[in-house]
């Protein structure tokens, strides 16, 4: 059974009547990793995780969570996963250590042992002097914090996380992802995240699959996604004296980018070729302003897969989330 | 956040039933409790109608204690309003809990299926039990008297428990089949008709006509009258087993209700 990816999915589908919500998923997630699902809202995310988290049945497919089916033996599933949910699903009126001793009920854990590791979770997400306020009380960031120790309890194989951070600030949404980083590099917890956010996908997932109508689009390693799609992007600034003569030069190296400032190049030859560009612009006397290469962003593998970009993208980058290597002004790179 | 290890896992827990439901049963009781907007109106209402029904109706019962006999004449009632009142909370927290994600939070552990309803309904029969010890007390500091002695009270006690606990089971089933709590909260209204087309404040000997026969063939009038026979006439086995019965079968019908509309809503997963 350990032997056996954490989550296996064969073509899983879910059809609410003529609504194929999901529509044929084929997954592997291995030991360890931070399994991203990207999408915009109804792409068929949630549905996914609700299935794998046994609270859905498929209507087709089959999936397997730690070894287990899904259908066929969901208890053994449930007592391995921890799940939170898109909302956090936190009764108002206790207060958090009483949901921590209630979610260790739920998974059997003797009370005494309970108690301790409802202590030591406040502690590791920060809530040890809220633990017995009432939850109705808390900001939206210590819900969700309180949330993800709920999923903990049992210290569960697989970690299954529906857009944690959708409706946070920018300060609880990093530290949300600093502790999802710490479960997985500290104790090796496989986690499985949606999210709609691309810098999410971007700053903590190992690997993703782009989902869009219920169907995974592409799938691999951010960067290796945004390499497919295309060449980096040289962004240079000179003079204005110089921009003609710079633009001749570059040609060599590259077809041109519209970039929202500055002179931009597909760099055919990749980073490598940027010591070659420096070189040549140097050779012709012309002076660096500034000399940027962007790499493509998963938004441009998600246009490049799907035609359109993925909804809910300008939001996330004016909501304060970091910015990341490929956060820029958006472009369609060619392939 | 701070960096603490977590214990080894161990994912080998015996789940036990009982000790999910009373833990379930707990927090039922402790939100209902957090929350007065919940159970005061319980207490309050009846507590109200009673004082006032007592003013204007002591007279009729001039000849059986004044007063007196019209708060033993009603002191069955003031319960089973009281309990009527506050056990279709029992939905409207199952309601809740389906509309807030906490019911998919229960069912994603590997939690005991019948602990949900057992903690829901149980939790509303600890309360049915503190609401009616507490209303014997209020109308026993006016007055009132259970003639039936202690066996009477542990009686009439045991029988507003098993009436909480068969309307919280048909209120969760309510909100089991609906999944919201304002549709469990416009049937509520439908229970107190029931109370009011009963003879739980007037005598049926004193009515007459179609408003006669409704509360003659009202289950709730039986149940009240072989209450009311153990608080005014004394001990009888006979009202005893229908004080305990009648609500016994409601139980039997509730529950088995809740549990199939629970393993309708449950369908998608299991």
């Amino acid at each position: 059974m350990s032997d056996q990816p954490p989550v296996v999915a064969e073509g899983l589908m879910r059809h609410f009547g003529d609504v194929h919500a999901v529509n044929g998923v084929d997954l592997v997630v291995t030991e360890g990793e931070i399994f991203g699902f990207l999408g915009p809202n109804g792409a068929g995310k949630s549905t996914c995780v609700r299935m794998l988290t046994t609270l859905l049945k498929p209507t087709g497919g089959s999936a397997r969570v730690c070894g287990f089916d899904v259908t066929t033996q969901a208890k053994e599933v449930r007592k391995l996963i921890g799940v939170a949910l898109q909302d956090a699903a936190i009764d108002p009126m206790m207060t958090g250590t009483e949901l921590l001793d209630l979610q260790a009920v739920l998974h059997g854990i003797p009370k005494g042992l309970a108690h301790t590791r409802a202590m030591e979770l406040l502690e590791r997400v920060g809530l040890t002097a809220a633990g017995d306020r009432r939850v109705g009380t808390y900001s939206g960031g210590m819900r969700r914090r309180l949330d993800l120790a709920l999923s903990l309890v049992h210290q569960p194989r697989v970690l299954f996380l529906d857009e944690p951070t959708t409706g946070l600030d920018p300060m609880s949404r990093i530290s949300l992802w600093e502790e999802v980083r710490r479960l997985n590099t500290e104790f090796g917890t496989t986690v499985f995240l949606t999210t709609q956010y691309l810098e999410e996908a971007d700053q903590l997932c190992a690997r993703i699959a782009i989902i869009d109508k219920g169907t995974i689009v592409r799938e691999g390693a951010p960067s290796v996604l945004k390499d497919e799609v295309g060449s980096p992007t040289l962004v240079i600034d000179v003079a204005s004296g110089d921009v003609e003569k710079t633009k001749l030069i570059l040609k060599t190296f590259g077809d041109d980018r519209t970039v929202e400032h500055g002179i931009g190049v597909g760099l055919t030859g990749g980073a490598g070729a940027m010591a070659d560009v420096i070189r040549a612009l140097d050779d012709a006397g012309i002076a660096l302003h500034k000399l940027a290469l962007e790499a493509p962003s998963l938004d441009d593998v998600f246009a490049d897969a799907t035609g359109h970009r993925l909804e809910g993208a300008a939001a996330a980058a004016t909501s304060g989330a970091p910015a990341t290597a490929g956060k820029r002004g958006r472009r369609r790179p060619g392939k | 956040m701070t960096a603490i290890a977590l214990p080894v896992a161990d994912h080998s827990y015996d789940i036990s039933v009982v000790r999910q439901s009373l833990t379930l049963a707990k927090r039922s009781i402790k939100s209902t409790l957090r929350q007065p907007p919940q159970f005061v109106p319980g207490l309050a209402f009846p507590m109200l109608l009673c004082a006032v029904n007592t003013a204007s109706l002591s007279k009729v019962f001039r000849n059986q204690g004044g007063t007196s006999g019209y708060l033993n004449f009603v002191l069955v009632s003031v319960i089973i309003q009281g309990v009527l009142f506050s056990a279709s909370g029992a939905g409207m927290d199952v309601a809740t809990d389906i509309q807030d994600g906490f019911l998919d939070r229960l069912i994603s552990s590997p939690l005991a299926r019948p602990a949900i309803l057992i903690g829901r309904i149980g939790g509303s029969a600890v309360l049915g039990f503190m609401q009616g010890s507490l209303f014997m007390v209020i109308l026993a500091l006016f007055g009132a008297r259970v003639m039936g002695g202690p066996a009477a009270i542990v009686t009439i006690l045991l029988g507003t428990v098993l009436l909480a606990t068969a309307i919280g089971g048909a209120s969760s089933a309510l909100a089991l089949r609906t999944g919201s709590a304002e549709a469990v909260q416009a049937f509520t209204p439908m229970f107190f008709t029931l109370i009011f087309l009963s003879s739980a404040f007037y005598p049926k000997e004193k009515m007459r006509g179609w408003y006669k026969q409704i509360v003659v063939h009202n289950p709730l009038s039986w149940f009240i009258e072989a209450m009311r026979e153990l608080v005014v006439k004394g001990w009888s086995w006979s009202a005893a087993g229908k004080a305990i019965g009648i609500p016994l079968v409601l139980v039997v019908l509730g529950v088995t209700w809740a549990g199939r509309m629970l393993a309708w809503r449950l369908r998608g997963a299991e």
